[in-house]
């Protein structure tokens, strides 16, 4: 069998409130911190989602829009700058799996 | 619903469905509060439910047509892998094929969603049936504390209260740091990522293919190099018409490898004993969950206090001691102690930590708290570097060369094993790891 991509991975996920053009994020990264101090920028290669990504010049940026609420982010970063929680069901993005 | 509940049940996964099972079943006045779309919707596990807890919540559970289960497992297998050969200790019984079994393979989106239809019938025969509720869609923020104990909960605007709550939240356990129960920074070092696939394949081709005989199932765990060098190990579990499967990561040896989860999943699939298996499957889904190591320094200060308990996850109730990875069927039974505390905290009239302590001493006279004492250094054994890589190596290498058939001299048996110890590790480490798992398992 071939490998899927990731991005192939997460077009299986079932996305909430797909439709609303707004949501409100439910995790907040201090990318400042990201792009200043922390020494390893672990996000870009730990999370499963792939919701933190390095440019060409090593800066660190976050979506939260693929985001499958694994929490993994929010234990590998201990610089402080990722404010974890749970998605609004009503306005927030998140998941609902469909196997689980 | 202005008048106060009994309880607040914080979390529709199985420990907060055994807390509400076991509280509807008591008479007791609850809601049951559920952030997902359903019961399950936001839930993953690997996962196999262990023991026969879920027989006493719905008893004969297995004549059912279609139950939430998927199979019931009397097949077991663990694989240590070096990155061509895999070797595998193989276990099958019809032992296991009788009721209630011991092990049943769930999908969690089906699964709880199921427990959850039972817990709501177990509503409509309480003496609550219109005054106790499942509540959907919504996201408890905040624990209301008054003089530090637990008086209700409040979601956006609006407030709920009761005498008790049973955090069942989950692993990410923002309301049990809230309360004061966890460090409000959980760090990586006990904590780990799981990441599956479930992968579908013709019906009759999974059961030819795992030698399955109508609903039984097969689990099988893998270390080694399915992890690609990450602390960690691998699982794969046969539910109807799909697979489960995946890995267990280790966050913060991935971050100092600088390893990413899903590469080392495609490094798994790619393994030839896996490539194997899974080669005519069509993958249906991508899911992670964190979880904890099993490590008790990660589980929070205490499992109560005034007015609150912690079930399941919350209370990072979870283990792999190297025989199988036990989770559920934790959160399963500190729900149901959970919920029993609280029946007897109502009958006295005091929901304080003095009534509420009690649960505490039901969970270390459980299993739960037996096992995870008891099986600390096993724990710590199976994370290790011999562990996790030198024994699958040499048992790997070992293998290879006593399966080997060649038209020349065949040299003895023992000699080859030196010779892979020698290899990969020394007979000293050896010894030491075999006096350990001796004292640990």
């Amino acid at each position: 069998m071939k490998n899927l991509k990731l991005t192939e991975r997460l077009g299986l996920v079932s996305y909430r409130n797909q439709s609303k053009s707004e949501i409100k994020p439910h995790i907040v990264v201090d990318t400042d911190v990201c792009n200043s101090t922390c020494p390893h920028k672990c996000t870009t290669w730990v999370c499963p989602a792939n919701c933190y990504t390095m440019d060409d010049n090593d800066q660190v940026h976050f979506q939260v829009e693929d985001c499958i609420e694994c929490g993994t982010c929010m234990y590998a970063c201990d610089q402080g700058a990722v404010d974890w929680n749970f998605p609004d069901p009503e306005i927030g993005r998140g998941v609902t799996w469909n196997f689980g | 619903m202005d008048e106060k509940f009994d309880c607040i049940v914080i979390g529709g996964g199985v420990a907060g469905l055994a807390a509400a099972m076991t509280l509807a079943r008591n008479n007791m006045k609850f809601l049951l509060i559920e952030r997902g779309e359903f019961a399950g919707s936001k839930n993953v596990s690997g996962g196999v439910l262990w023991g026969s807890d879920l027989a006493k919540l719905v008893p004969n559970y297995w004549e059912e047509e279609d139950g939430g289960w998927e199979r019931f497992i009397n097949h077991r297998r663990l694989t240590l892998m070096d990155e061509q050969s895999a070797f595998t200790i193989d276990f099958k019984s019809s032992h296991f094929n009788e009721t209630p079994y011991t092990g049943v393979v769930v999908l969690r989106s089906k699964f709880d969603n199921w427990l959850s239809g039972k817990v709501q019938e177990a509503i409509d025969a309480s003496d609550y049936a219109m005054d106790s509720f499942i509540a959907t869609n919504i996201k408890v923020d905040e624990v209301i504390m008054e003089n530090d104990k637990a008086v209700g909960i409040r979601t956006g605007e609006d407030e709920f209260h009761a005498d008790s709550v049973i955090i069942a939240e989950g692993v990410n356990n923002l309301l049990t740091r809230q309360v004061g129960l966890q460090d409000k920074y959980v760090p990586a070092d006990h904590m780990l990522t799981g990441i599956k696939e479930i992968i579908r394949f013709d019906q009759e081709v999974l059961e030819q293919k795992f030698q399955l005989n109508g609903l039984s199932g097969m689990s099988n765990e893998f270390v080694g190099s399915a992890t690609d060098g990450v602390e960690g190990g691998g699982f794969l579990y046969t539910n109807r018409d799909t697979i489960s499967l995946g890995l267990v990561l280790s966050i913060k040896d991935m971050r100092e490898k600088k390893k990413s989860p899903h590469d080392v999943l495609n490094h798994f699939k790619t393994h030839p004993a896996i490539a194997d298996i899974i080669k005519d499957g069509e993958v249906v889904e991508y899911s992670a969950h964190v979880v904890s190591s099993g490590d008790s320094r990660v589980m929070p200060k205490e499992l109560y206090k005034d007015g609150i308990l912690l079930a399941g996850e919350s209370a990072n109730l979870l283990m792999n001691a190297g025989k199988a990875i036990q989770g559920m069927d934790y959160a399963m039974r500190s729900g149901i102690l959970a919920a029993e505390t609280i029946v007897k905290a109502k009958e006295k009239g005091d929901f304080s930590s003095a009534t509420l302590k009690e649960y505490r001493s039901a969970m270390d006279q459980s299993y739960v708290m037996k096992d995870i004492n008891g099986f600390q250094d096993a724990v710590h054994l199976l994370h290790t570097e011999t562990m996790q890589q030198k024994v699958p190596n040499l048992l790997c290498d070992f293998g290879r060369q006593f399966f080997t058939i060649k038209n020349e001299p065949t040299p003895k048996s023992k000699d080859m094993l030196k010779g892979a110890v020698k290899r990969h590790a020394s007979f000293w480490e050896l010894a030491k790891l075999g006096f350990k798992a001796g004292k640990s398992l």
